[in-house]
């Protein structure tokens, strides 16, 4: 019970107002598309510079916290995911938007996500030494099965045809192998200077959700009534925590699997969220309801994202491996501070790093009552008429474009991809396979090369075998089997239904 | 066999079906230049090039290919269509905004786009008073531009394209 000893430092003024602060800038720039938790975490980076070790540590970890429950707001209202992690709340959180319950919607989202977070930090706090051990045995093969079990699960799940939810998977896969071959070097697919630097993973977040949408709100603006610009929901606050508590399966599913995928690095809070969401589906009495505006659906998702964020760091202050990509900028906020993360930090920094995981928690509290306020105050967006929200976004989305790395080549890149996917939603395909494709293919594609690398020195021509053996392997290609056939099957039955 | 009267529900699923083809051809085509560009430095082998820059790639192309034919097969029972005459108007300012960026800068651009968009996207109902609806949506447009320039450059230091003006 070492972490109680430090739990003093986080109870003074300034600490407080950092969380405060800290978290309710978070939850703003986490609802704004293209800032996302990454960004934002390295945008208040230079803010830490003057302040002491543990006092940067804690403001960094409030905005962390705070952004990924943020994206939510986005992803419900309007649509557009605030980042990847809030993929699977906006299937729900938008149609119960839609359906006038965008203040449930946020209720369950941050309720959710307080639940997730603070089992994340548990996690955190408790398990650290074995989980750390655990993740060491992801090698290459393990995480390229990773990678393409993302992809099969959310071909499955998002998609009313499972052909079209892989055929979107793979072209974001091929989206993302644009650019330099990650082992090799070499340009591959560039056949315009604009996409020498391949096609980054916000710019498709923003391109594939945020174009579509301000298509649709165009092309339907004279025709459909928008539904949302009254919000109905009549159930108060108590309502709200009787209801996510009262959904114990969905909740657990998210907490539990959002850790187990917050160890493993590089993984990321969208393969959280979509994960749990489509376990959550499994397993749920309302599976039909699922896609339609199904509040449980937020529970799974919001868990997962939140949970995600306390065990993303236990790779990252044990083995100095980040879990995710803003556990990777933590690392460079550690770095400035002169804390070096691995098995001595909790002998040589034990005051800063203990005071850094407290304050975790509060965070999370912090993020809650900040939550539920705004998401009192924030329905409002949905009274915008559709033709002020289309042109606000569009502007919006180039921005946060822009803002990335500073090129009009990822502008154009957006809106082409964004117009692409507009007119493929038409023919039914799903905007979010492709996404996951561009977040995951990196990964699968390196850990591909790297692990056929390696099988070659092993096994020679056989290189095959050493993605096809192992425990982890055969039951992740075991995984990744089953959710396939399990959508075919899924499709079909409904289709009879 | 008669074939002078087709029920309106087998004319939708033919439309449908037909959709499906256009998909399916699309899906193709691509995965075809995708083959012929991933298998290209194994076809045509190069002394400096290491034929294994595009293996990934050569896998993915595969899969499209394959799943393309999968998805002549498939039943078609979700395509919509497309509403082009209330979309074109905003695709082509949506263009005009990302070319015209480059030159007058983002905050003009997108106060145009915005004021732009906003009356082309008028209902019938809302031109009673059109001068008063023009100055009003001009004022929440120069407003919305100022609040994006007060968070973004002025607090975040994020500079979007400046152009010829800022």
């Amino acid at each position: 019970m070492e972490f109680l000893d430090y739990f003093v430092n986080v109870f003074t003024a300034y600490h407080i107002a950092l969380l405060v602060g800290g978290t309710f800038v978070g939850i703003i720039l986490g609802a704004l598309p293209g800032l996302s938790p990454t960004m934002s975490v390295a945008l208040l980076i230079p803010f830490t510079f003057h302040m002491e070790p543990e006092s940067g540590l804690i403001l960094l970890g409030a905005m962390y916290t705070a952004t990924v429950a943020g994206g939510a707001i986005s992803a419900i209202l309007v649509n557009v995911p605030g980042a990847p992690a809030n993929i699977a709340t906006a299937m729900d959180g938008h149609k119960m938007a839609k359906q006038g319950k965008s203040k449930e919607a946020l209720h369950y989202c941050f309720i959710s996500s307080f639940v997730g977070g603070i089992f994340g930090v548990v996690i955190l706090i408790f398990f650290t030494p074995p989980l750390a051990e655990l993740s060491l045995k992801f090698g290459t093969t393990e995480l390229f099965w990773i990678a393409i079990l993302g992809i099969t699960i959310i071909a499955t799940i998002d998609s009313k045809s499972v052909v079209k939810g892989l055929i979107s998977g793979l072209f974001g896969l091929m989206l993302a192998t644009i650019g330099d071959n990650p082992v090799l070097g070499v340009e591959r697919f560039v056949f315009t200077e604009h996409l020498t630097g391949g096609v980054n993973i916000v710019v498709g977040l923003i391109g594939l959700f945020a174009m579509p949408q301000v298509l649709h709100l165009m092309e339907n603006y004279y025709n459909e009534k928008n539904t949302a610009l009254k919000p109905t929901g009549s159930s108060t606050l108590m309502n709200s925590f009787g209801y996510v508590f009262s959904r114990v399966k969905a909740l657990s599913i998210g907490s539990v699997i959002g850790s187990v995928i917050g160890i493993i690095p590089g993984a990321g809070g969208q393969i959280a969220g979509l994960v749990s969401y489509d376990q959550a589906k499994k397993v749920s009495d309302n599976r039909h309801n699922y896609g339609k505006g199904e509040p449980e659906g937020i529970v799974a998702a919001e868990s997962a994202n939140n949970s995600m964020v306390g065990p993303s760091l236990i790779p990252l202050l044990t083995l100095s491996i980040p879990g995710s990509p803003t556990a990777a900028v933590l690392l460079g906020g550690l770095l400035i501070h002169g804390i070096f993360p691995g098995h001595e930090i909790f002998e040589t920094n034990k005051e800063v790093i203990w005071t850094f995981i407290d304050s975790l928690i509060l965070a999370q509290v912090f993020m809650l009552i900040i939550g539920l306020f705004l998401s009192k105050h924030s329905a409002w967006i949905m009274r915008v008429p559709d033709n002020f929200m289309a042109v606000g976004i569009m502007v919006l989305a180039v921005f946060g474009t822009y803002s990335i790395g500073n090129s009009y080549s990822d502008v154009l890149i957006m809106v082409c991809l964004g117009t692409i996917m507009f007119f493929a939603s038409k023919a039914g395909f799903s905007a979010v396979p492709v996404v996951l494709g561009i977040i995951l293919g990196p990964i699968a594609e390196n850990n591909f090369l790297l692990g056929k690398l390696i099988g070659g020195a092993r096994f020679g021509d056989n290189w095959i075998l050493y993605f096809t053996t192992g425990t982890i392997n055969i039951t992740l290609i075991a995984i990744c089997i089953i959710s396939v056939v399990y959508g075919v099957y899924s499709n079909r039955k409904s289709r009879k239904n | 066999m008669f074939t002078g009267f087709i029920p309106i529900v087998n004319q939708e699923k033919i439309k449908m079906r037909k959709h499906l083809k256009i998909s399916t051809l699309i899906v193709l085509a691509l995965a075809a230049v995708l083959l012929v560009i991933s298998f290209d430095e194994v076809l045509n082998p190069k002394p400096w090039v290491e034929n294994e820059d595009y293996l990934f790639p050569r896998f993915i192309a595969s899969g499209i290919a394959v799943l393309g034919v999968l998805l002549f097969f498939e039943q078609s029972d979700n395509e919509k269509s497309t509403n082009y005459k209330d979309l074109l108007p905003g695709l082509a300012l949506i263009i005009v905004y990302i070319l015209t960026m480059k030159y007058i800068g983002f905050y003009l651009s997108s106060m145009i786009l915005f004021f732009a968009g906003v009356m082309t996207y008028r209902k019938p109902e809302e031109s009673n008073d059109f001068w008063r609806v023009c100055i009003v949506r001009l004022g929440i447009a120069a407003l919305f531009t100022i609040t994006l320039y007060g968070l973004f450059t002025e607090m975040l230091h994020v500079h979007p394209p400046g152009g010829m003006f800022f």
